[in-house]
This record gives structure tokens, sequence and C-alpha cells, in this order.
């Protein structure tokens, strides 16, 4: 597979694809960064997350809409269309919009009057809002369920998952591990379920011999479908954004955003890359990316690891430095600073790319859905959940570990792993060799930081906190001053946090906001309940799991 | 938070949803202050920010029809009355019938709506497909299919009231709940609280899915049922399905919201039973995606974006409880409004700021909870409770 080429179109022209590459790497390296347009301003976007999470690389796949091109690798044959836009991504009429109204539309007051006019603001509105169009036709029908059940689940392969699916293993004990990623080299005596979402984990059926089932989605949609006594969740973590002016223009990425760009050639689309972040997966930018690193910029101080490489490639250095907006038209092409602390003047650093590896949050859709109790740890920035000394949830049989359980490093991370595995098979484990969690004690980096950047004169034209719906730091400031406040009915006002990316991207930032409007601390701006699925997953897949007769 | 502005209300009104507001609106608006509404949760976190947002008026009883054709008419007028948005557009409710029985029941229907003066149509297969061509009519008899039914987005009719109210003096006490409802000399007295007591003499119970427990915590106990029903929304899609469409056969329920999502639901039974957390079920999603790739196949690649549920407030006929309370004077009911407590809400609140402010309405006596109080329960009399 590595080797051989698969030929598809993209709008129209034939294009070659080799090895595991996403689409969005290649269609990058052919179209530029502008891979689609947003949903209310036909704002240019460009891959983001680079995991299947955002809505910011959708394209229609052979008459499918909304197909994560980061995440789809292209078959022989395939035809590649953009959506959302018209002629085309790069110029799009119906992006005026972005200009006409550049403090935005009111959808929440306007369009009220007058009256007549009212059917055709809804015509209007309407066809402006959607991605896709519906589908040509209906897609290759799902293959059969993949129904399995398991002394034990063990939900993400990093290394705290591995741990625990490959000591329980060894014990003779009956394990399932599941991943979104292909799993290699699988742990002996363990059936492994990769390139795999766990979409719902819905709270244990008391005194059932196998409480927990879960379902999730497979290779090629296929619906899986789990039963288990005992489920360790180990989903690991996903970069943070960061809110700044134009921080969803094109060439602003993750760092799995960025890793995602390679093509299988090695091409990535930049050459002089600003990193932001100063801890272990800036660190890690620097050994991709070395040399096309043009700046390291962090919200906080940059570790001495991160020094000793960027001195090495003579990357200079910008700590504790505000990042007040990205610049350029349709894509970055600078961005404009501030050190934080003492008023400074603000200054600008040219780049191509902003890479955005200056926190991790962790996956927690699961742990909402099985009503596990969770908590705001501060040094982390997110919630967490909330765990017994042995690392047990709130719900019997339920426990975590790995960086979602708030041990950021990997050897931690794995020690967790197997302190989890000797509990479950009934043994004490060495809780003492467990590094710290991630503190709740000192504030966030972040908070602080957010507290300096709002402090300061806020920028002209939009500034987007929410990519999938296009809402923007304004209209949040505007359900706070009409009196709404609390992050669940301020998302309900503005629209925040309600679309594919289901929040992902936005809340951990929208609740620095909150707290610093409303002035209290973020455990009592509240919490987002996630919501089944854990991310988008297709109709077809839940369908065929349904047991009903047909 | 604790304590309330004052220590002695007219009104409390228990529930600060779309009928709690809105029934305090327009008592504030008649003068009948001072009133205050407690709510346990926060605005839009009970049934009136979890529903579909559909609005229809194709009823079995002329009783509800009129109901809906005047919530219509204010749903129509709400922009330009509170200020907000409510993008309710009128896309028609498609109901598709797949049996003889069905068909009866469409006719029955029709029947009903056409004598309170509304055009409701009959569609054969072959129109249903010119009205929606993604529609997979297969087993389909026929439709009926009323132009001015729609969809509304729902929470910022709670914004709208929200600010309404509170300009008009009334106290909102939200995250607050109510532990008992005091009696002296025969009648209500006033609330004990999360946040203190208060005294007022009128108390009204439009708290949703958990009027039954208010009810109870009072003395007066209703036959009122609170049922879990579930709701999923999907990825936006340009738009290409303009009205909403129910199933009969099994209650499936969807339509296109403004932002382009798919909503909808589907009549899945669940005991009734803990009301805690809100979860949504496997089986809820695996029945729901069959039956809406069913229906609409070339939706089958679709993402389920997120699922939620919420409480049906259902009484053993399926029509509203409207009014005081015999046997607890000063207490009213505004609830039992099954799933259709946001569509019927302009309605039934303005029924029950007249009630409250002893001025009459028609149909009174359909209305009271009276009906319940007899040695048998009335037999249901609008079956056409769901979508």
């Amino acid at each position: 597979m590595a080797d051989s080429a698969r030929r598809y179109w993209y709008r129209g022209r034939p294009r070659e694809s080799r090895g595991p590459t996403g689409l969005a790497a290649d269609v990058v390296q052919a179209g530029g960064p502008i891979v689609s347009r947003s949903i209310r301003y036909h704002r240019p976007r460009g891959v983001f997350c680079g995991e299947g999470f955002c809505s910011q690389c959708l394209v229609r796949v052979n008459g499918q809409p909304n197909v994560r091109s980061c995440r789809y690798v292209p078959a022989d044959g395939d035809r590649v269309d953009t959506e959302n836009a018209w002629p085309s991504v790069r110029t799009d009429v119906l992006g005026a919009l972005d200009f006409l109204f550049p403090r935005g539309i009111d959808t929440v007051r306007g369009f009220r009057r007058p009256a007549f006019a009212r059917p055709w603001y809804h015509r209007v509105v309407r066809r402006l809002s959607g991605y896709g169009q519906l589908a040509n036709a209906a897609p290759t029908p799902a293959p059969p369920p993949l129904r399995h059940t398991t002394d034990v689940l063990v939900v993400g392969a990093g290394p705290a998952g591995r741990a625990v699916a490959s000591t329980l293993a060894r014990e003779g004990r009956q394990v399932a591990l599941i991943d979104r990623r292909a799993v290699i080299a699988p742990p002996p005596g363990v059936l492994v379920i990769d390139r795999a979402t766990a979409a719902f984990l819905p709270p244990p059926v008391e005194e059932a011999e196998r409480p927990f089932r879960l379902a999730g989605i497979g290779d090629r949609g296929r619906g899986i479908d789990l039963n288990a006594s005992t489920v360790v969740l180990a989903p690991g973590s996903y970069d943070a954004s960061l809110w700044c002016a134009g921080s969803d223009r094109p060439g602003v990425v993750t760092a799995e955003g960025a890793l995602s760009l390679r093509t299988a050639r090695g091409e990535v689309p930049f050459h002089r890359a600003l990193v932001v972040g100063g801890g272990a997966r800036a660190a890690e930018m620097l050994d991709r990316f070395g040399p096309r690193i043009e700046g390291i910029l962090a919200p906080g101080p940059i570790s001495p690891e991160v020094v000793r490489r960027a001195n090495e490639l003579d990357v200079p250095m910008f700590p504790r430095t505000l990042l007040l907006g990205v610049e350029g038209r349709r894509r970055a092409r600078s961005v404009r600073c501030r050190a934080r602390g003492a008023a400074s003047p603000p200054f600008s650093l040219e780049g191509d790319a902003v890479i955005l590896a200056h926190l991790r949050i962790p996956h927690v859709p699961l742990f909402f859905q099985v009503g596990a109790r969770m908590e705001w740890r501060s040094e982390g920035g997110a919630y967490f959940p909330a765990l017994e000394p042995d690392l047990a949830t709130s719900v019997p049989g339920l426990w975590a570990c790995g960086e979602a359980a708030g041990f950021p490093d990997p050897i931690g991370s794995e020690a967790s792993g197997e302190a989890v595995a000797e509990r479950i098979l009934g043994r004490s484990a060495n809780l003492s060799a467990l590094p710290p969690r991630v503190g709740t004690q000192s504030p966030g980096e972040m908070e602080g930081y957010y507290r300096e950047l709002f402090a300061g004169p806020r920028p002209g034209g939009k500034w987007i906190a929410c990519a999938c719906e296009d809402v923007t730091v304004e209209e949040l400031r505007t359900a706070h001053d009409r009196g709404f406040s609390g992050i669940e009915v301020v998302k309900r006002y503005t629209g925040l946090g309600t679309g594919l990316c289901q929040g992902r991207y936005c809340l951990p930032e929208a609740l620095a906001y909150l707290s610093i409007l409303e002035g209290r601390p973020i455990p009592e701006v509240g919490f987002i309940t996630q919501r089944p699925p854990s991310e988008p997953t297709p109709l077809s897949a839940w369908a065929s799991l349904s047991e009903e007769g047909t | 938070m604790t304590g309330f502005a004052r220590p002695e209300y007219r009104i409390a009104i228990v529930g600060g949803g779309v009928i709690g507001l809105w029934t305090a609106v327009h008592l504030a608006r008649a003068g009948a202050g001072p009133i205050v509404v407690v709510d346990r949760g926060f605005p839009s976190g009970g049934a009136s920010g979890r529903n579909g947002g559909g609005i229809r008026q194709q009823w079995e009883t002329a009783l509800t029809v009129r109901l809906a054709r005047e919530s219509v008419a204010a749903y129509r007028g709400f922009g330009r009355e509170f200020g907000y948005n409510i993008w309710f557009r009128q896309g028609g409710y498609l109901f598709l019938a797949e049996s003889d029985a069905e068909i009866a029941s469409l006719d029955r229907v029709g029947q009903a709506v056409r004598a309170e003066g509304l055009p409701v149509r009959r569609l054969a297969p072959e129109q249903i497909s010119d009205l929606v061509p993604a529609l997979n009519v297969t087993g389909v008899r026929g439709a009926a299919f009323l132009h001015s039914d729609g969809t509304a987005y729902p929470f910022p009719v709670v914004w709208g009231l929200y600010e309404a109210a509170r300009q008009a003096g009334v106290e909102l006490a939200y995250g607050t709940n109510v532990t008992e409802i005091g009696r002296a000399a025969g009648r209500v007295a006033g609330l004990a609280t999360s946040r203190g007591p208060l005294a007022a003499s009128i108390v009204v119970n439009a708290a949703g899915g958990w009027s039954g427990d208010v009810a109870r915590m009072a003395g007066v106990p209703v036959p009122n049922v609170a049922s879990r029903h579930e709701i999923l929304a999907t990825e936006p899609l340009k738009p290409f399905l303009d009205p909403m469409v129910i199933r009969l056969r099994d209650g499936l329920y969807f339509s296109q919201t403004m932002r382009g999502e798919i909503v909808g639901g589907l009549g899945v039974h669940h005991p009734p039973g803990t009301r805690s957390g809100m979860p949504s079920s496997m089986e809820f999603l695996t029945r729901m995606a069959r039956a809406i790739t069913g229906l609409l196949p070339s939706t089958a690649s679709l993402g389920i974006l997120r699922a939620w549920s919420g409480f049906y407030d259902e009484t053993p006929d399926g029509l509203p409880m409207l009014g005081e309370d015999p046997r607890l004077p000063g207490f009213f009911h505004a609830n039992g409004l099954g799933g259709h407590g946001f569509m019927l809400a302009p309605a039934v609140s303005r029924r029950v700021a007249r009630l409250v402010l002893g001025q009459p309405i028609e149909s009174a006596a359909e209305f009271s909870v009276a009906r319940f109080l007899g040695a048998t329960l009335p037999a249901p009399a609008e079956r056409l409770t769901f979508g």
C-alpha cells in the first residue's frame, strides 16, 4: 500500500496520492491553505486540528457531504470537491459578507423587521447555514456490526491504555482495546479494535453481569457494540486552541494539525512557522520541523528542554508573550504580540504558519456520558474526572488513567496504567510510585494569560470565538451585558460550542473569558454537559446497531 | 445567593420555563405584582430548551387546535413584542400515514382542523415526493399537510421572556429548589426554598416535568406522569427539507433547523424513572438512526452531532391542566402540556394569567384539574400527542 499510487480527482483535476497521507495534506499542496469556507461569514478556513474534530477541512467525496479531509485517505477513483463556496474556496462570492458585516450579523435579535421581509430573510439565512449539500444518493451500506463481549474494555491505546491492556492480558484476563488511530504492534493477547471511535458509553446498568456497553464506529463506518464488566478510560488529550484576533485564519494549526499536513513525500506547506508553547509539545515541534521554525512564542515560561533545542537551531524565543492577533488577509502572514507583564509595546513576527503547541486538553466526553463526577483542575486548564487515590472514578467499575486522568508525561501515564491494572486484578498498587496528578491549587497559566489579554484594547474586526459556528467574542460579551450568565446559558444564547467540534476548541477559552466577565471562578461558571456521541458519527453505523427487526 | 428581594409576594410561580415566564409577564403587565419566579435550574435548562421547536395546528380536538392557532399568531408577533428573533419558519407539518387506521386518523384530524378554518390538505404519495423529493415514500399511503405550521428556535423565546419579565419587575430566582409549599387557613401561603422562605397568596405550578412533584408537595396530588423523551441533531447541511415530517406509525418526527441540522425524535417508551442527568439511550440512537435513514436514505453518511432528552408532562386525557385547584385555594395549575409546552405556551399562559386574575376563560371546565378528581379518569381525548 505504501508505494502504490492512488489516482483521484480534486475539483475535476487528477491527483495522485501515496501512503496513508490524509487527503488534507495533499489538497493543501495542490490548492493552497484555504480548504473550506466558514458557516456564517464564509471566512477562509484551512486545516486546523488534524484529528477529525473541527469543522475547517470539510470536503465532499463521491457525492457525500462533510468529509473530514484530514482523516480521509483517498481511494482510487475518488471524486473530491469543495463545499459551501462559489465559484471556489479561494474566491468565494459570499466571502463578501465578512467585509460587509465587520461587526458580525446579529441573528439573535436582528432580521425581525419588516414583517413582510421575514420569509425572504429565512430563505437567505437558511442558504447561508449548513456546510455541504445533501448527498446525491445513499452511500454504500455500512458493513455488518462488530459485537463483542469482554471482561475488560480499555479505551485508548497510548502508554496508559497499553499498559493496562498488556498487564491484564498477561494475567489471563480477557481484554479489548479500542483506539481512534491505527495501533502498531498490538499488545499480545488483546483484541485490538483500531481506527475506531468510542462514541457512546451510557451509565452502567446496575446488577447486570456486564454493566457497561459501548457503541463505536470503526473503519468504513462499521458499527461496534462492546459489552464489558470493567471499563478503563485512557483516551488521552488533544492540542488546545488559542483565542486571538484572526485565530481562525488558514495557517493557524494545532500541533496535530501541523503533523497531519505532511505528505507522503515529507512536504509541509510552511517554511517559516511560529510555534506557540514552551513545553514538551513545542519541543516535539522543533524536532519534527526544526529548520522550518522561525520563532517560539510561549504564553508562559519556556522549558530548558525547549531552550536547548531552540538554541541549537538558532530559533528566537519569546517567553511570556501575548498573541494579540494573527494577521494576513486570506492566510496567516504575521503575528502581532506583546510581552506579558508591564505595559510594553506590541511587535510583529512574520511567519506563514502558527502552530499551537501550548496546552493539551483531556478527552472527556465519555466520562461525562457515563456519569462520572468531574472536577476543574486549574493547572491543567480543563475539567478532569474526579478520582480516588487508586484512580477509580465515581462510577463503580470505571477507572481512569493516562493524560485524561491528569498524568501528562508518558512515564507517569504508563505508571498510572499499571496501577489501574493492579487494582483491577484485586491487588494493591504501589500508588506512591505515581507522579502527582495535574494540580488544582495554583491558577492555570492560561487563566492569567487571558486576564491580561482581555485587559488590553480589543482589536478591530471580528474575533472568532467558536470557529464551527462563527460566534464572536463580542457576542459572548453581548450575552453577558444583557444579563445572561454561566456557560450553559451563554452557549445556548450564542451557539458557541454547538457546532461540529462540540466545543472542544472553544469551551476552555470561553470558560476563562466568562470567568473574567462574571468575576467568579471557573467552576462557578459551570461546565457543558458533553452529550453523546463523543464526536459526529454516521447515521448508517448507528442504524446497523439497531436490534429491531427490519 | 441567599434570600429574596422582599419577604412577601402576591404571586410565586414555580418553574421558569416558557409557561412560567410568559404567565409572569402577563400578570406583571396587568399590575398583579409583586411576582417571583422560582426555578431549580437555569433559563432554558428544562423542556423549554430541550424541545424540537415544532409548532403545529393539526390536532384531534378542537380545544387543542384553538390553543395552537392562537399560539401560531403569538409566535409570529414574538419578534416585534419581545425583541428576539425566534426564526419562526412556517414550512408546514407533513403527517405520513401507512395504514387504513392511520388514514382514518388523518381524516379525523383533518375534520377537526378544517372545522376551525385551517386549510389542511390531503396528499397522495406522489404529491409528497413533490414536496420533499428526498423522502422515500415506499409504504406511505397518504399524508396531511398544513402550510402554516412550522418550527421556531426555543432559546430566544426564553431570552425574550426572561428580559421582558425582568423589565416588568418580576423577580427571577433561578438555581433555587422549592422544598415545601406552605398552607395557612386552608389556602396556599408561600414557599420554603433552598434560598429561604417567602410568603405568597398565590402559587402557580408551571414546573413542567416536575409539576407532579410540586402538586404532591402542595398536598394536592395529580395524575400527571413525567416521561422521558429523546431527541438528536445531525451535522448541518444546506436546506433540503422544508416541512416538519411526522410518521404516525412510530411517532418519528424531524425537521431541518435554520442552522441546517436535522433535529428529531421518536416515540421510544421509557419507564418513568430517575430524572437525574437526563441521559440518552443506545436504544433511541440506533432506532432513530434506522428510522431516519429509512425515510431519508441520502442522509446515511451524515453524522449524529448530539443527542439529549427532556420530559413530557402528560395528563391522562392529553389536554393541559389549567386553573385553580379546588382542594387548595390559591394554588394554580399551569402544566400537563405533554410534549407541547413550548408549542402551546402563548395561548396557555394567557389563559392561566386570566384565571389567576379571576377572569373567565373559554372551556375552563375541560382544562380544570376537577376532571381528574372524580371516581374514574377521563378517556384520552387528544391522542395526537407526539412530535
